[in-house]
């Protein structure tokens, strides 16, 4: 490993994304919030200089190696620079009065669009933080390394390993044959469909401010609402059932609905797999929350109350319309089981991913039949076409450090002092990049009162869980860096 | 009449035996290997590749009526096959081994455009024959014509059987159906309203597939309908082909054995409801293992006929009801069927069959060659100089039987007063001795 690249590299990100803050400090003196707007500015000079200052460290011999970059490298480039920017992108928060774990907290909860938050009060910020806070997910939700693959022409070729490294599910799939005019596609996709989504808002009766904020952390499947109360505090059936249609693709992939689009060939979505998989836990887990929250059945609420509530958690993205700390624990299992499945591969949502259970599910059937045929050949295949044994074999890993993180990360938060399921959820809720989680962390509630250590070991499993662990995991082995030198080989 | 073939492999060699009497051959082959396989054949053999056209000129192309390729190699034939139809104009036929050549619908390239007249996909063939033996429990050999409209199905009468003992008119067989022929002791014979069934007769039945369907249950009554197991040995092309077409079938539950690794892999790729075994077919133990003595047929291709003769007795002895063989030389067929196998089916032979009929059968084309020869269903057209008259009328030449007429998109299965009218197209049973006889029948008759 080229450590003098990574360095060069994650400046060259950096640089550029010191530039992302200066659109809430747009936002901040519009509405006259001089001292947050101060706030914006000195973060943004202070990551632009950052960015520089490690770009230059780098020296020139890494300048010239970016095409040639390396997988470890790209891993190390991804983990890096997530952490980094989360630390910059915090700066506003700690002007703005937050402590430095609080900070990174929320920071990170942003960016890689959990939605859980430790903002205790409120009123105690301005419209410029929230908006910075919005924006945040926004731009982790389609991914950072995405958007810097398509607008940096220095990583026309070097970003593929980083664009894979960043992007969610067990494939490599893209839309057209360069890397870089497929992260544009799909970054393109993502910024028309905000767009429609803001003017949808708007017309059910939200404010502009209000409906940028919501189709930022809706198509991100975010979850930070510039409400304390989130979606409940608007009372508004309409804007949820937007939200609802727009949290369904939010959590479907992108790549899909681009290629079903552009060719205008409605099998691509009904034909896949998938896509299939991912409706049908739609639907039984609406149906199940019905019964569970014993709504009225067949009403227009209780129907919208349940599927909002299952998009939310499922889709990882985390609103809540109703509070669903007050439901019972029937209703809250089956919320919590959504946690671990997550949305579609190549969407905005986080967690394990429909298509790895659907893998896992075959591959186990697969073990169970060989009982019976010990010689037997069983690929486990994906719509007709055998996928490659190592990607089964790397999402049997993803399940085992998916769950073990989990649990390790449980145990600190409930040894800290919290109770079993204020742990189990606040870590199922970051780790899949939820939001909220039950009791002491429930939708109306915050993060704020857990232990500083459980905060931050949260703030990791957030960052973990977002890379989809093994892009971490690979990078804090020593054998990564026993074989790193400064600049060659 | 002057025929060039290149390729002198079995289907090559074969053909130049069957023609060298009457007709010049010439055969064209690269390997002077081949050489061997001529020395008993009255035809002329040239070592040499058969796409060059130096070669061609030699085999005087320009005099040729017919050009046959038969290399293992595809890619050889097509453009052996356009060469020759560049250089003169013979007739051509390309014998290929994928359906990578073949006409694909409206959008492909077809064959046409590469100055081929006739294409010849031998296990394709076969693997459409085991289907119809396979998907009809009980027939020891199934035929389908006139697009699905008109089936064949031979059986072996048990002892137990109904229709031992009876003389046809006393059976009643359902409208729609017809007894063909009648194998006794070696022997095949188009059967008369008289002629007793007796047990261990083989019997052949022609007819519309609902009627088919009755004579089926009436033969087989346990055994119409439900579930067939299916197990294959050998996932070579015809294997796979065989497994993609009966696993179509939801009856079917198909199960294919393959001693290569990788190829199973690559099976298990393609196939969707098949189940594949990576093991060796002619390993007991391993039969035994998987319970293949509990399927009901047991189809072995693979492309070596000893190992091939070794799975299909082991089957036999783990009691499989039914085997289906195929046979790489033709010479071993008979020997198959002495030593217990139901069926056992050759490609090359088929294809050969079916290439002579083209070259020497005239305007009637051979549907299918039954019992190794001995009879065959013929598709002809009834000549305009024909008088209409009804079926029992025509006194048609003994050893020969309408099976069926086919008048636009009616089909008939004949009684012996419907009438035959010119333009009809007749599909008609007949044994190997009348068959000159029947298309001059049909096509010189003269009133």
């Amino acid at each position: 490993m080229r450590i003098s690249l990574v360095v060069h590299v994650i400046g060259l990100i950096v640089r550029v994304f010191g530039l992302m803050t200066l659109a809430p400090l747009a936002v901040a003196l519009l509405y006259g919030e001089y001292r947050d707007a101060a706030g914006f500015a000195i973060a943004t000079v202070v990551t632009c200089m950052a960015g520089q200052v490690m770009r230059r460290a780098g020296g020139s011999g890494a300048e010239d190696a970016v095409e040639r970059m390396r997988r470890v490298e790209g891993l190390a480039v991804v983990s890096g620079a997530w952490l980094l920017i989360a630390a910059f992108a915090s700066l506003p928060y700690v002007w703005a009065g937050l402590g430095v774990i609080d900070a990174m907290f929320e920071s990170m909860s942003g960016l890689t669009t959990t939605g859980a938050t430790v903002f205790r009060d409120f009123a105690q910020f301005g419209r410029g933080i929230f908006f910075w806070r919005s924006l945040t997910q926004w731009l982790g939700g389609m991914g950072v390394i995405a958007l810097f693959v398509a607008i940096l022409p220095r990583l026309a070729i070097g970003g593929r390993e980083m664009f894979f490294a960043e992007a969610s599910g067990p494939d490599d799939e893209k839309v057209t044959p360069q890397i870089r005019r497929t992260a544009a596609v799909l970054w393109q996709v993502y910024a028309a469909l905000t767009a429609i989504q803001t003017v949808a808002l708007r017309l059910t009766g939200m404010s502009w401010y209000d409906s940028v904020s919501h189709a930022f952390t809706t198509l991100a499947a975010g979850g930070f609402s510039p409400h304390p109360l989130s979606l409940a505090g608007y009372q508004n059936p309409a804007a949820e059932w937007v939200i609802i249609v727009f949290m369904t693709l939010a959590g479907a992939n992108f790549a899909l609905q681009y290629r079903a689009l552009a060719r205008r060939d409605h099998r691509l979505i009904t034909g896949d797999e998938e896509l299939r998989a991912y409706a049908g836990v739609v639907i039984v887990a609406t149906a199940l929350l019905v019964w569970a929250t014993q709504l009225p059945l067949l009403s227009e609420s209780a129907l919208r109350t349940a599927l909002f509530q299952v998009l939310s958690i499922l889709t990882t993205t985390g609103y809540a319309s109703v509070d669903f700390q007050l439901w019972n624990d029937q209703a809250k299992a089956i919320l919590l089981g959504l946690m671990f499945i997550g949305g579609c591969a190549g969407s905005a949502a986080g967690g394990p991913k429909v298509v790895r259970h659907v893998l896992l599910a075959k591959f186990t059937l697969h073990e169970l039949r060989r009982a019976l045929h010990p010689h037997a050949v069983l690929p486990v295949k994906l719509a007709g076409r055998v996928v490659p044994a190592h990607i089964v074999q790397g999402v049997i890993v993803f399940f085992l450090f998916y769950m073990l993180t989990f649990a390790m990360c449980t145990a600190v938060v409930v040894l800290l002092g919290a109770d079993l399921v204020t742990g189990i959820s606040a870590t199922a809720a970051c780790l899949g990049n939820v939001g909220p989680g039950f009791n002491l962390v429930g939708p109306m509630s915050h993060f704020g009162d857990l232990h500083p250590i459980s905060r931050m070991a949260l703030t990791a499993t957030m960052w973990i869980g977002r890379l989809e662990v093994i892009t971490v995991l690979v990078i804090i082995r020593p054998e990564a860096w026993r074989a790193g030198r400064w600049n060659s080989e | 009449m002057r025929i060039v073939i290149v390729g002198g492999g079995q289907i090559g060699s074969s053909l130049a035996k069957a023609l060298a009497a009457e007709h010049e051959v010439v055969v064209i082959d690269h390997n002077p290997d081949v050489a061997a396989a001529f020395h008993h054949i009255d035809a002329e053999l040239l070592i040499g590749s058969g796409t060059s056209q130096d070669m061609l000129k030699r085999a005087r192309i320009e005099d040729a009526r017919f050009f046959v390729a038969t290399t293992p190699l595809d890619e050889v034939n097509v453009v052996a096959c356009a060469i020759a139809n560049r250089m003169s104009n013979p007739e051509t036929i390309c014998v290929v081994s994928r359906s990578d050549f073949l006409p694909d619908g409206q959008a492909g390239v077809g064959l046409r455009d590469f100055g081929i007249d006739r294409v010849l996909w031998p296990e394709a063939q076969l693997a459409a024959d085991i289907e119809g033996v396979v998907s009809a429990p009980g027939a020891i050999d199934a035929e389908i014509f006139a697009g699905g409209r008109i089936r064949l199905l031979e059986y072996r009468l048990g002892t137990g059987s109904v229709m031992v003992g009876k003389t046809l008119g006393a059976l009643h067989l359902p409208r729609g159906s017809l007894i063909v022929a009648v194998k006794r002791a070696g022997a095949l014979f188009v059967p008369r309203g008289a002629t007793v069934l007796q047990a261990d007769d083989k019997v052949i039945v022609m007819g519309a597939p609902s009627a088919i369907q009755e004579v089926h249950r009436l033969i087989h009554p346990a055994r119409a309908g439900g579930d067939i197991e299916v197990t294959i040995v050998g996932g070579g092309d015809v294997g796979l082909q065989l497994a993609e077409r009966l696993e179509r079938s939801p009856a079917c539950q198909v199960r294919i054995v393959e001693r290569d690794p990788a190829r199973g892999e690559m099976l298990a790729a393609r196939l969707t409801r098949t189940l594949v075994l990576n093991g060796d077919g002619t390993d007991l133990e391993f039969l035994e293992s998987e319970n293949v003595g509990r399927s009901d047929v047991l189809v072995c291709v693979i492309d070596n006929d000893e190992r091939n003769l070794l799975a299909s007795l082991l089957g036999r002895q783990l009691g499989v009801p039914k085997i289906v063989t195929r046979v790489s030389r033709p010479t071993n067929l008979r020997l198959f069927e002495r030593v217990g196998i139901d069926v056992a089916l050759s490609a090359r032979a088929a294809a050969v069959a079916s290439i002579l009929h083209q070259i020497t059968g005239g305007a009637s084309s051979l549907l299918a060659v039954v019992e190794h020869g001995e009879a065959r269903v013929l598709e002809l057209v009834v000549s305009d100089r024909f008088e209409p008259r009804p079926l029992k009328q025509i006194g048609a030449p003994a050893d020969v039987i309408v099976g069926a007429i086919l008048r636009g998109s009616e089909v008939i299965v004949p009684r012996g007063d419907d009438q035959i009218s010119p333009g009809d197209r007749l599909i008609v049973f007949s044994t190997r001795e009348a068959a000159e006889r029947v298309q001059a029948y049909f096509h010189g008759f003269d009133s």
